[in-house]
């Protein structure tokens, strides 16, 4: 994995604004901080991940930035303007367990939403829209279940009918909020060769992860997060003994764990 | 009730010209409330639609105070429809202004909302307003007293609700799937989900005159709940509830028709009511007795199966074995005996002293009789071919946990299928990997 320009406010010398900025980002829940201060440049390309311990304000991170939780205060600009400008641009995968996978639909038709906000109110699918669903299923390996009802899928299957989801966005900018909880490491591998071909088109694409080790491999840069903003930068810079002690410093159970998966991650170059 | 037999239509000669409007009025009513429950139940509003029906009751009795006491249909209801829209209003600001639970707070406006409506409607029989003694109709419904004009302005605006709906069916498909990825890519997602409600209060007052205050959200949520079982798609589904909505609303129009003075609500739910239990009993995939029957079959057959691989491991070890030893092999209780007897029945196990045993005697005295069995032909295949699936899924699995959980089943398939299926996918991998 070749390690990727840092992206920092020092090398906005080039014409286009950074795909993602946030600007002394705070975030509360009433009177309790989930977010405080946050300031981050993400440039794109990169397949950038989202570090922290649970409850660090991770999944809040992209809510913000979506506009799905009112900011506290600070600002988020995307492709250097406010989100309502270039919703169009970007993708978003939220957390398997936000929906009822119950509902009365199938493969396609969760795809297919994807689409919706391009096509804008009352106008339907058509030909177009399903060819590019199916391409969508295609890419992640799901087009032999695509009339299956979304409840009679496995938990990483369904992951990706919401990656296929996103890809049918066309977006510039995806965020994906835990797109590997529940899925088994075969299938996350398919996942992050997914993310990183979307890197190498040259999108942006952020990712909340939970496990170090692959964290390590796949993604170019990351930022650690535990309400604040503990580090960012090219992962292995980033993901130190150091760093790691200050963003999980006190949850002892884990330590031991991270201490394992930094040793074996510094391993590799 | 006025009666017109002036039209040569071939219903005039059956049933009143009035009856026939009346009725597809009320069917028109019964559709849409159907259709527009669906997204009522799939959002898990079905409650906020109960607390707006019962506040309809307060809603009329000040629409006919303010109306200086005529009893025209459509005042009525307009003040059933802001009465139902301000309970609405009252269950959003109590959750987002107060603290208190979703649940608490629906109960809350349902029963304050009633209690008031009952106190204003009882308040005015009791002084003998005169036309007050109607209101009471609206508590559980009435469509005798429905007039062609009523009729026609209830089946029109459900009607028109019916067409919103459809037309918006992709957003509010969307919004009720997942709304915080609706919001994310851009959709006004609270405005769609008030308009939503809004037209479930809508359909709950246009549904009074079926059903009645009390018993007119039977309507919004049966026939969506009962549409669900038939089908995993939303449109059928839309489509089925509307249906059932519809010969359930018949229902209602039909008790007025043939006992005069009976409330048409109870019957209204009732015939939905039968139409969901049906629905819950013996729909394909969902019901409960399709489910039970899979789910017996599964046990049956997976017994069955692993008495036949025990079976044919023990007959490879040390020839024909007894009863015993198979038992113990594969030990399971009474499914187990009830699999061994079918096995025998069904000629795949047979006794040593074999054609010796009469085919006809009871399974309990079979197995006394014979001391050690054997595999027949045809119950050594079918063991053969279980061992050697269950052996190529273990290393399917191995492999593939993902990609292959998702093709077994307990009547282990063939591996072969979700081999070439897995392959595909890596296939497909690989390609767009350099792609």
């Amino acid at each position: 994995m070749t390690s990727r320009p840092l992206s920092t406010a020092d090398s906005v010398s080039t014409p286009s604004p950074p795909a993602l900025e946030y600007h002394d980002v705070t975030v509360a829940y009433g009177r309790r901080p989930v977010l405080w201060n946050i300031d981050l440049v993400v440039a794109s390309p990169s397949l950038f991940g989202i570090i922290g311990p649970n409850g660090a304000g991770k999944s809040t991170l992209l809510k913000a930035a979506l506009g799905l939780v009112p900011l506290s205060g600070g600002e988020v600009r995307i492709f250097g303007r406010p989100l309502a400008e270039v919703r169009g641009r970007v993708g978003y995968v939220p957390q398997r367990e936000s929906v009822d996978w119950d509902f009365p639909v199938n493969v396609l038709d969760v795809v297919l939403m994807g689409t919706y906000a391009r096509l804008g109110w009352f106008r339907r699918p058509r030909a177009p829209e399903r060819l590019l669903a199916m391409e969508c299923l295609e890419r992640v390996g799901l087009a032999d279940v695509a009339t299956r009802q979304i409840g009679r899928l496995s938990g990483g299957q369904q992951q990706r009918v919401f990656l296929a989801r996103a890809l049918a966005q066309r977006a510039d900018l995806y965020f994906l909020d835990e797109p590997m909880a529940g899925v088994d490491a075969r299938s996350q591998e398919g996942i992050f060769r997914v993310l990183s071909d979307l890197r190498d088109e040259g999108k942006l694409v952020i990712i909340v992860h939970h496990d170090l080790r692959s964290a390590a491999e796949w993604c170019d840069n990351v930022a650690l997060v535990d309400m604040r903003l503990v580090a960012t930068g090219p992962a292995a810079a980033v993901l130190t003994p150091a760093n790691l002690r200050r963003t999980y410093a006190g949850r002892l159970d884990v330590l031991d764990e991270i201490g394992r998966a930094v040793e074996e991650g510094g391993r590799t170059p | 009730m006025i009666f017109l037999p002036s039209l040569p239509c071939l219903a005039t000669f059956l049933i009143p010209y009035n009856t026939v409007v009346v009725a597809t009025g009320v069917a028109a009513i019964g559709f849409a409330a159907g259709v527009v429950g669906c997204f009522a139940v799939l959002r898990r509003r079905a409650l906020a639609g109960d607390a707006a029906a019962h506040a309809t009751l307060a809603g009329v009795a000040f629409a006919f105070l303010c109306s200086g006491g005529r009893r025209d249909l459509s005042v009525l209801l307009a003040g059933a429809l802001v009465a139902a829209v301000g309970a609405l209003g009252v269950l959003v600001l109590l959750r987002r202004w107060t603290r208190t639970r979703d649940d608490a707070a629906t109960a809350i406006v349902l029963s304050v909302s009633f209690g008031l409506g009952i106190t204003l409607v009882s308040g005015l029989t009791a002084r003998g307003v005169p036309g007050s003694a109607g209101l009471e109709q609206f508590l559980l419904g009435h469509t005798a007293g429905l007039t062609r004009a009523d009729a026609l302005m209830l089946g029109g605006l459900s009607l028109a609700v019916v067409t919103i709906v459809v037309m918006a069916l992709k957003e509010a498909t969307l919004v009720a799937f997942d709304p915080a990825f609706a919001a994310a890519s851009g959709w006004p997602v609270g405005i769609i989900d008030y308009s939503l409600v809004v037209l479930v209060a809508v359909m709950v007052v246009v549904g009074l005159p079926a059903a009645g205050a009390v018993l007119v959200t039977a309507l919004v949520v049966i026939p969506p709940v009962a549409a669900r079982q038939w089908t995993d798609r939303v449109g059928v589904m839309l489509l089925l509830a509307g249906l059932i909505g519809l010969a359930a609303a018949l229902a209602g129009v039909a008790t007025s028709a043939l006992v005069p003075k009976m409330p048409t609500g109870p019957l209204v739910v009732i015939a939905a009511g039968g139409m969901l239990v049906i629905s819950l009993l013996a729909a394909p995939q969902r019901g409960w007795l399709a489910r039970w029957l899979r789910g017996r079959g599964v046990k049956r057959d997976w017994a069955e199966g692993r008495l036949l691989t025990a079976a044919l491991r023990l007959e490879d070890e040390a020839g024909p074995f007894t009863h015993a030893a198979l038992a113990a092999r594969a030990p399971g209780g009474r499914g187990a005996q009830v699999a061994f007897k079918t096995l025998v029945a069904t000629g795949a196990i047979r006794a040593t002293e074999g054609d010796v045993v009469p085919v006809e005697s009871r399974m309990a005295s079979t197995h006394r009789l014979a001391s050690t069995w054997r595999l027949s032909r045809h119950g050594r295949d079918r063991a053969t071919e279980r061992a050697r699936r269950m052996a190529v899924w273990t290393e399917v699995l191995e492999v593939a946990r993902e990609d292959a959980r998702g093709h077994l089943t307990m009547d282990v398939p063939a591996p072969e299928t979700v081999i070439e299926a897995v392959r595909l996918a890596a296939i497909r991998a690989s390609g767009a990997e350099h792609g």
